[in-house]
C-alpha cells in the first residue's frame, strides 16, 4: 500500500532495468548496470567504444535477451523476447541507420506491419507525420527522402505503434547542423507530451544542449547518470576515460621531425564526398594523431588515401613518389598499409586459419610467390612471438581468437610486406586493456624503425597518448590542434563538437577555458 | 494522376515495353504480317505459360530468393492435370487438383528453405530433379495423350477477339494487382527483400512471407500446367523443361531485382511477352529458331548492364548533392558562427 | 569421408550384382559420367570465391560445335581443338569480366550468358550458310545442328574412346585436370586468392588481393573445363553436337556441392568434387544395373544434393548451440563468483 502510494508520487520510470548483466563469446559486457527512462525525459546515453551502449540499446528493443537481470517497464515485471514485443509494450528503437523501404510509398513504410484498419492506420500517420513536421508527399516513394526525413518515418513508425519510450540510435551523426536543431525541437516536443526519449550520441555538445539527464557507460558499467544541469563538457570526457588510463602530467613531448627529411607521405589538397581538401603529411618515425568521431569523414579519408574510394581529386605521393594509379596493391607496393576500422567485415578471414591470415597481403604483392606451409607458418611464429598473439597453432581458425587477437592478426597481416608508413584506424576499438597496451607498443616499436605512423580515433586519450602531433577532423574537414588546449578533456571537447571551429581555429570560449 | 504517369514513364517495365514495341515496328518494315491482329494474339497466346510461371517467380524474388524448380513443378501439375482428366474428373475439379500439386511442390521448397535454412538455388534445384523424376516415373517416360479434347475447346473459344485463356490472364493480372494493393501482407514480399534484418525489427513475419511466396510460386506453376495442357491438348515429357531459367530471365528483364524488394507483377508479363516476342520475330525475319535463345540472352544481359550502369550513375549523384547539402549548410553555420564569436 | 562413402557405394551395388564389381566394367563405365566431373571441377573453382557459374553447360555446345565446324571448314584436328577450347575460355573470361566489373549477381550473368551460348552454338551452322562457307554435306550447314558433325579422325575419336593400358582416356584427362585444379586451389597464390575473396571478398580487397583479375581468370578456367568436357563428350559421342550437356546442370552442381563445397564460398575442394562425381556417377551406373529404370534416378540426384547441404547445416547449427552453452555455463560460473 506504502510503497503504491510512494509510486504515484515518485513518478514510475517507463522502463527500467536492475541488475541487467549480458555476456558474449566468453566475455561480459554489462556487468550488472541499472538504468531508467522516466516519462518526459530526454536521456542521453554516453559511451565510448565497446562500453555496451549499443548492447543496452539492442536489450530495449527486444533483439538481445538479457544474461541475467530484471526489466520493469511501468512498474511491472517484463520480458522483451523479439521487437514485436518490445513494440507491443511501448518500446520503439530508431536504428542508426533507418530501415526505410525505399521501394514502397512513404504511407507504406509508415504503416507497414501494423494492424488495424488501413484507412485508419494511414490517417493517423497522416497525422502524426504532419505533427512532427515531416513535410514530404506520404505518396510518393520513399527511396527519395533525405535521411533526416527517414529517421523521422522511423519516429513516427515508433509513435504509430503508440510507444511511449523511443531509442534514438546516434541519430545526428548523418545529419547535417540545421537537420539536427529541428530534430532537437522534434524530440523536445515529443518529451512534452510524456514520452521518454533516449538519445545516444557522440557529439557532447548536443548531449549537453538537448539532454535531461545524461548517463556515462564505461566498460560495462555506469560511471555517472547525473541531471545535465550539474554537468558541463570536461566532466563528461573524465566520466569516459578508460579506467586504467592516467592522464600523463604533461601531454608526452612531442617529438620534433626533421623538417628536412622526406615525408613517407604527402596529402595534397585531397577532396571528395564527405570531405574537403585535405592536405597533411607524415615523417618517418612520428605519429601523427588524427582525432575525429564517426562520421566526421576520417575512415573515408584514410580508405581514398589507400585506394578503397578512387573517385577523388587528389595528389597523393608515397615516399616522395607519386600515387598514379591509387589500389591497396599498389599502395602496400609503394609501402602503405591500412588497418581498416571494421575489423570483421574488412580485417580478418574469420573461417581461415591465422597464418593464412598473416600471409594474405604479403602474398597479394605483384611478384610475391606463394609461400609453402612452412614458410607461412614460419612467417606466422615470427609474427606471433613478436606482436604477442595468443594461439594454439598457426592452423588455429581466426574466428576463434578473441578481438584483441584478431586485431593484432590484421596488424600482422599489414605489417608483413614492410610498410614505410601505416595508417589505422581505430587500433584499439573494442578490444581489452591488455591488448591495447600491446597495440601501443606495436606502434612505438615501428617508429623507432622509422616508420610513419597515422593513428585515426575517436578516444582523444588514445591519441594524446600516443601521437607526437594531433590533428582534429570534423565534418569532412581536418585541423591543427589549436595550441591552447593541451589537456586531454579540451581535446576531448573539441573533437566532439558538432560544429569544427572556425578557420582561424579559435574554440568558443566555452571549451578554451 | 501526373505523378503516377511519371513513375509508370520511368519504370522499367516501361521501358521494356518502349522496346517491345520498338521491336515490333521495326519488323514490320521488314514484314508487315507481324502487326496482323491475329498474329500479335497468336504471340500473347503463346506467351501465357511463361507469364504464369514468372509471376510466381517474381513472388519469390522479391524475397531475395530463387526458385529453379518452377518449369519441373509445372510439369508435375501437368501430368497430374492429365491424369485427373484421363480419369474422367470433371474439369474445375481437375484444374483444382493441378493448382493444388503446384502449391504443395511450392509448399515442399518452402519447408527446406524458411526451416531447413539451406540455400534456395539448392533447395529448388534439388526438387527441379525430384520432380521431373516424379513426373517420369508416373507417367512411366511416356506422354499422356488421348486426354479428352474437350479441354482445347476451352483454349480455342474466343470472346471479343480474344481467346479465352488471354482474358483469364487478364484477369489473374487484375486480381493480383488489386490483392496486392488491398492486403496488407503483399507489402511484406517487399518488406522482407528489401532488408530481412529491418523487416524483423519491425515486426514483420519474415518466415511466413517467405514461405507464402514459394508457395505461390507452385500455384502459379500449377495454373501455367492448365493453360499449357488446355493449349495442345498431350502432355509431353519436356512439359516446363528449361521454362525455369526462361522464367527468371523475364522477371529480371522485367525490372525485377535479384537483390530483393523490387518489381512488380508488370515485371513478370511484360518481360515474358518480350521473351516469347522475341521468338516469334525471328520466324518472321526468317532467322533460324536456333538463334533464338543467343537473342534472348543478350538482350538479357545488355538490360542488367545498363542498369547496373544507370544505378551506378543514380547513387554518385544522389552522393554528390547530399555532400553539396552538407557543405553549403557548413558554410552558413560557420558564417553565423564567426560573426558571433569575433565581435 | 567421401571416398568411404565411394567404397561402401561399390560394395553394396557389388554384392547386389557381383558383374558389376569387375575393375574392366568399373574402369569402362567412367566413361559415361566423367566430362561432368571435369565441368564440375572448373566450377568448384569459381564456386570457392562465392561465384556461380551456370553457362558451363551451354558452352560444353559451344565447344563441340565449334570443333565440328572448324574441322569441315577445313582446319587440321589440331587446330580445331585449339579454337574450340579457345572459345570456351574467352566465354568464360567474358562471363567473369562482366561479374569483376559489376555488382550484378553472377546467377543472372551467367544465365544470360546460358542462353547466349546455347543460342550460338545453336545458331552458328546456319551462319555460316549465310557467309557463303561451303559445307561438304548435301544439306548445309544447316543440317549439322539436327545431325550433329560426324566424320570426326580417329585421333580426336580416341579422346573419348582410346586407352592407356586399362584406363579410359575421359578419365585418364578427368584425373590430370583433377590434379592440376587441386595444384592450383593448393599451391598456387591464385589458389590462396580464391579462397580469400570466397571468405571475405571486401577483406580480401583491402589486403591488396587482386579481385577483378582473380575473378576473370578463375571464370575461364570454368570456360576451359566446360569446353573440354565438351570435347570428350563429343570424341565419346563421334558427333560434335550444339545440345550436349544441356541436361548437365543438376549433376554438375551436385556434383560439386557433395564433394563438400559451400555455395557461398571460400570452401571446398577438387578432390572432393571428383570423389563427389565417382559416387553419383557409379550410383547411376549402379542402379541402372540393377534394372531400375533412369527416371528415378534425377530424384536420387536431387534427394542427394537437399539431404547433403541439410545436414552439413543441421550439424553446424548443433555445434554451435553446443559450443554457446558451454560458454555460457562457464560465464555464469565467474558472474556468480564476482557477485558473491
Amino acid at each position: 500500500m506504502i510503497k503504491g502510494l510512494q509510486r504515484d508520487v515518485e513518478e514510475v520510470p517507463l522502463i527500467s532495468l536492475h541488475g541487467v548483466w549480458k555476456v558474449f563469446d566468453g566475455g561480459p559486457v554489462l556487468k550488472g548496470i541499472d538504468f531508467d527512462i522516466n516519462p518526459g525525459e530526454i536521456h542521453a546515453l554516453l559511451g565510448g567504444n565497446g562500453s555496451g551502449k549499443s548492447t543496452i540499446v539492442k536489450i530495449l528493443s527486444g533483439a538481445y535477451q538479457t544474461t541475467a537481470g530484471k526489466i520493469e517497464i511501468e512498474g511491472n515485471t517484463a520480458n522483451l523476447s523479439g521487437p514485436s514485443d518490445a513494440h507491443a509494450q511501448g518500446i520503439y528503437m530508431v536504428p542508426q541507420e533507418p530501415h526505410v523501404f525505399p521501394n514502397l510509398s512513404v504511407l507504406e513504410n509508415l504503416t507497414i506491419g501494423l494492424s488495424g484498419d488501413p484507412a485508419t492506420n494511414a490517417r493517423e500517420a497522416a497525422r502524426l507525420a504532419h505533427d512532427i513536421g515531416m513535410n514530404v508527399d506520404l505518396a510518393l516513394s520513399a527511396g527519395h527522402l533525405t535521411i533526416a526525413n527517414q529517421q523521422l518515418v522511423e519516429i513516427v513508425r515508433g509513435l504509430l505503434r503508440e510507444a511511449n519510450v523511443l531509442v534514438l540510435d546516434e541519430p545526428t551523426s548523418s545529419l547535417t547542423s540545421r537537420e539536427v536543431e529541428r530534430l532537437a525541437e522534434q524530440m523536445r516536443a515529443l518529451s512534452d507530451k510524456g514520452i521518454g526519449i533516449l538519445f545516444i550520441s557522440h557529439r557532447l555538445s548536443e548531449v549537453l544542449e538537448f539532454a535531461d539527464r545524461v548517463s556515462v557507460l564505461r566498460d560495462g558499467n555506469f560511471v555517472l547518470s547525473e541531471p545535465v544541469a550539474n554537468l558541463n563538457a570536461e566532466m563528461l570526457v573524465e566520466a569516459m576515460l578508460p579506467a586504467e588510463f592516467n592522464v600523463p602530467e604533461e601531454t608526452a613531448t612531442p617529438k620534433t621531425h626533421k623538417t628536412t627529411e622526406q615525408p613517407v607521405l604527402e596529402v595534397i589538397n585531397l577532396s571528395a564526398n564527405v570531405f574537403h581538401n585535405i592536405s597533411f603529411e607524415v615523417y618517418p618515425g612520428e605519429i601523427l594523431g588524427i582525432s575525429g568521431v564517426v562520421g566526421s569523414g576520417r575512415t573515408e579519408l584514410a580508405e581514398a588515401v589507400y585506394g578503397i574510394d578512387t573517385q577523388v581529386q587528389d595528389e597523393i605521393r608515397i615516399c616522395g613518389v607519386p600515387v598514379e594509379k591509387n589500389s591497396p596493391r599498389s599502395s602496400q607496393q609503394m609501402g602503405l598499409a591500412y588497418v581498416p576500422e571494421d575489423r570483421h567485415k574488412h580485417g580478418v578471414f574469420l573461417s581461415l586459419a591465422a597464418a593464412q591470415n598473416i600471409s594474405a597481403s604479403m602474398i597479394s604483392l605483384p611478384k610475391a610467390k606463394y609461400l609453402g606451409t612452412k614458410k607461412e607458418f614460419s612467417l606466422a611464429r615470427s609474427f606471433v612471438e613478436r606482436l604477442r598473439i595468443k594461439l594454439a597453432s598457426p592452423q588455429q581458425t581466426a574466428g576463434t581468437l578473441s578481438g584483441g587477437n584478431q586485431q593484432k592478426l590484421v596488424l600482422a597481416k599489414m605489417l608483413a610486406p614492410e610498410p614505410r608508413v601505416m595508417i589505422l584506424d581505430e587500433p584499439t576499438r573494442g578490444i581489452d586493456a591488455r591488448a591495447r597496451q600491446d597495440v601501443y607498443r606495436i606502434i612505438r616499436e615501428l617508429t623507432s624503425k622509422g616508420v610513419g605512423v597515422v593513428v585515426i580515433s575517436s578516444e582523444v586519450a588514445e591519441i594524446a597518448e600516443i601521437a607526437d602531433r594531433i590533428l582534429i577532423m570534423t565534418r569532412g574537414r581536418l585541423w591543427p590542434l589549436p595550441p591552447q588546449l593541451d589537456s586531454v578533456e579540451q581535446i576531448s571537447a573539441a573533437t566532439m563538437r558538432a560544429k569544427p571551429p572556425n578557420s582561424s581555429g579559435v574554440l568558443t570560449a566555452e571549451f578554451a577555458s | 494522376m501526373k505523378q503516377l504517369l511519371g513513375q509508370i514513364i520511368r519504370s522499367r517495365e516501361f521501358l521494356v515495353l518502349v522496346l517491345l514495341a520498338l521491336m515490333v515496328l521495326a519488323v514490320s518494315t521488314v514484314n508487315s504480317a507481324v502487326l496482323k491482329p491475329v498474329t500479335l494474339i497468336n504471340i500473347i497466346n503463346s506467351s501465357l505459360f511463361l507469364m504464369l510461371i514468372a509471376t510466381g517467380q517474381m513472388f519469390v524474388i522479391l524475397t531475395r530468393g530463387i526458385d529453379v524448380s518452377v518449369g519441373a513443378t509445372a510439369g508435375l501439375s501437368a501430368v497430374v492435370f492429365g491424369f485427373a482428366l484421363n480419369a474422367g474428373i470433371p474439369l474445375p475439379i481437375a484444374m483444382l487438383t493441378a493448382l493444388l500439386t503446384g502449391a504443395a511442390a511450392g509448399a515442399v521448397n518452402a519447408v527446406g528453405i524458411v526451416f531447413g535454412k539451406i540455400p534456395p538455388i539448392i533447395m529448388t534445384l534439388g526438387t527441379l530433379g525430384i520432380y521431373r523424376g516424379l513426373m517420369r516415373m508416373l507417367t512411366g517416360g511416356s506422354w499422356i495423350e488421348s486426354i479428352p479434347q474437350s479441354i482445347k475447346s476451352f483454349a480455342v473459344t474466343r470472346f471479343l477477339f480474344l481467346p479465352l485463356m488471354v482474358w483469364a490472364m487478364i484477369g489473374v493480372v487484375i486480381l493480383v494487382v488489386v490483392l496486392m494493393r488491398r492486403i496488407k501482407a503483399a507489402r511484406f514480399f517487399y518488406a522482407v527483400g528489401d532488408n530481412r534484418e529491418g523487416a524483423y525489427l519491425l515486426g514483420i513475419p519474415v518466415r511466413s512471407t517467405e514461405f507464402m511466396a514459394y508457395t505461390l510460386a507452385g500455384l502459379f506453376s500449377g495454373a501455367a500446367a492448365i493453360v499449357f495442357v488446355g493449349q495442345i491438348g498431350f502432355v509431353p515429357m519436356q512439359t516446363g523443361s528449361g521454362q525455369e531459367l526462361k522464367a527468371i530471365a523475364a522477371v529480371v528483364l522485367g525490372g525485377v531485382s535479384l537483390m530483393g524488394g523490387v518489381g512488380t507483377v508488370f515485371s513478370a508479363v511484360i518481360g515474358a511477352l518480350f521473351l516469347t516476342t522475341v521468338d516469334s520475330m525471328m520466324i518472321f525475319l526468317k532467322i533460324p529458331g536456333s538463334w533464338n535463345d543467343a537473342v534472348a540472352g543478350a538482350v538479357l544481359l545488355i538490360v542488367v548492364v545498363s542498369d547496373y550502369m544507370i544505378r551506378r550513375t543514380v547513387r554518385a549523384r544522389q552522393l554528390n548533392a547530399r555532400a553539396k547539402e552538407i557543405a553549403i549548410s557548413e558554410q552558413t553555420t560557420s558564417n553565423h558562427q564567426t560573426t558571433k564569436v569575433s565581435p | 569421408m567421401l571416398a568411404v562413402v565411394l567404397v561402401v557405394e561399390l560394395g553394396v551395388l557389388g554384392t547386389i550384382n557381383p558383374v558389376f564389381l569387375n575393375y574392366q566394367n568399373l574402369l569402362f563405365s567412367t566413361s559415361d559420367f566423367v566430362p561432368v566431373i571435369i565441368a564440375a571441377i572448373g566450377l568448384t573453382l569459381v564456386i570457392m570465391t562465392g561465384g556461380i557459374d551456370i553457362s558451363g553447360v551451354s558452352v560444353m555446345g559451344l565447344s563441340s560445335i565449334v570443333l565440328g565446324l572448324s574441322f569441315v571448314a577445313g582446319a587440321p584436328i589440331g587446330f580445331a581443338v585449339l579454337i574450340a577450347l579457345g572459345t570456351g575460355t574467352a566465354a568464360g573470361a567474358f562471363n567473369g569480366t562482366v561479374v569483376a566489373r559489376t555488382d550484378i549477381n553472377p546467377l543472372v550473368v551467367t544465365l544470360a550468358m546460358l542462353f547466349f551460348y546455347s543460342g550460338v552454338a545453336a545458331g552458328l551452322p546456319t551462319l555460316l550458310d549465310v557467309l557463303g562457307f561451303k559445307a561438304y554435306g548435301a544439306g548445309g550447314f544447316e543440317a549439322y545442328q539436327y545431325e550433329g558433325i560426324t566424320g570426326l579422325p580417329d585421333s580426336f575419336i580416341w579422346l573419348g574412346n582410346g586407352m592407356i593400358g586399362p584406363v579410359p582416356m575421359p578419365l585418364v584427362l578427368t584425373i590430370l585436370i583433377t590434379i592440376a585444379a587441386s595444384w592450383l586451389m593448393l599451391f598456387t597464390r591464385f589458389g590462396r586468392f580464391l579462397k580469400l575473396i570466397g571468405v571475405n571478398k571486401d577483406a580480401a580487397i583491402y589486403s591488396g588481393v587482386p579481385v577483378g583479375r582473380t575473378l576473370v581468370r578463375v571464370y575461364a578456367i570454368n570456360g576451359f573445363t566446360a569446353a573440354v568436357a565438351g570435347l570428350v563428350l563429343t570424341a565419346y559421342f563421334t558427333s560434335a553436337r550444339s545440345d550436349l550437356g544441356s541436361e548437365a546442370l543438376l549433376n554438375i552442381i551436385t556434383a560439386v556441392v557433395l564433394g563438400g563445397s559451400s555455395i557461398y564460398g571460400g570452401q571446398g575442394s577438387v578432390l572432393g568434387t571428383f570423389l563427389a562425381g565417382l559416387v553419383l556417377g557409379y550410383l547411376r551406373q549402379g542402379l541402372l544395373a540393377l534394372g531400375i529404370t533412369s527416371n528415378i534416378i534425377p530424384i536420387i540426384v536431387g534427394g542427394l544434393l537437399i539431404s547433403s547441404v541439410g545436414f552439413k547445416i543441421l550439424s553446424g547449427y548443433l555445434n554451435e548451440k553446443r559450443a554457446n552453452q558451454r560458454a555460457y555455463s562457464r560465464e555464469r560460473l565467474t558472474v556468480n563468483k564476482s557477485e558473491g
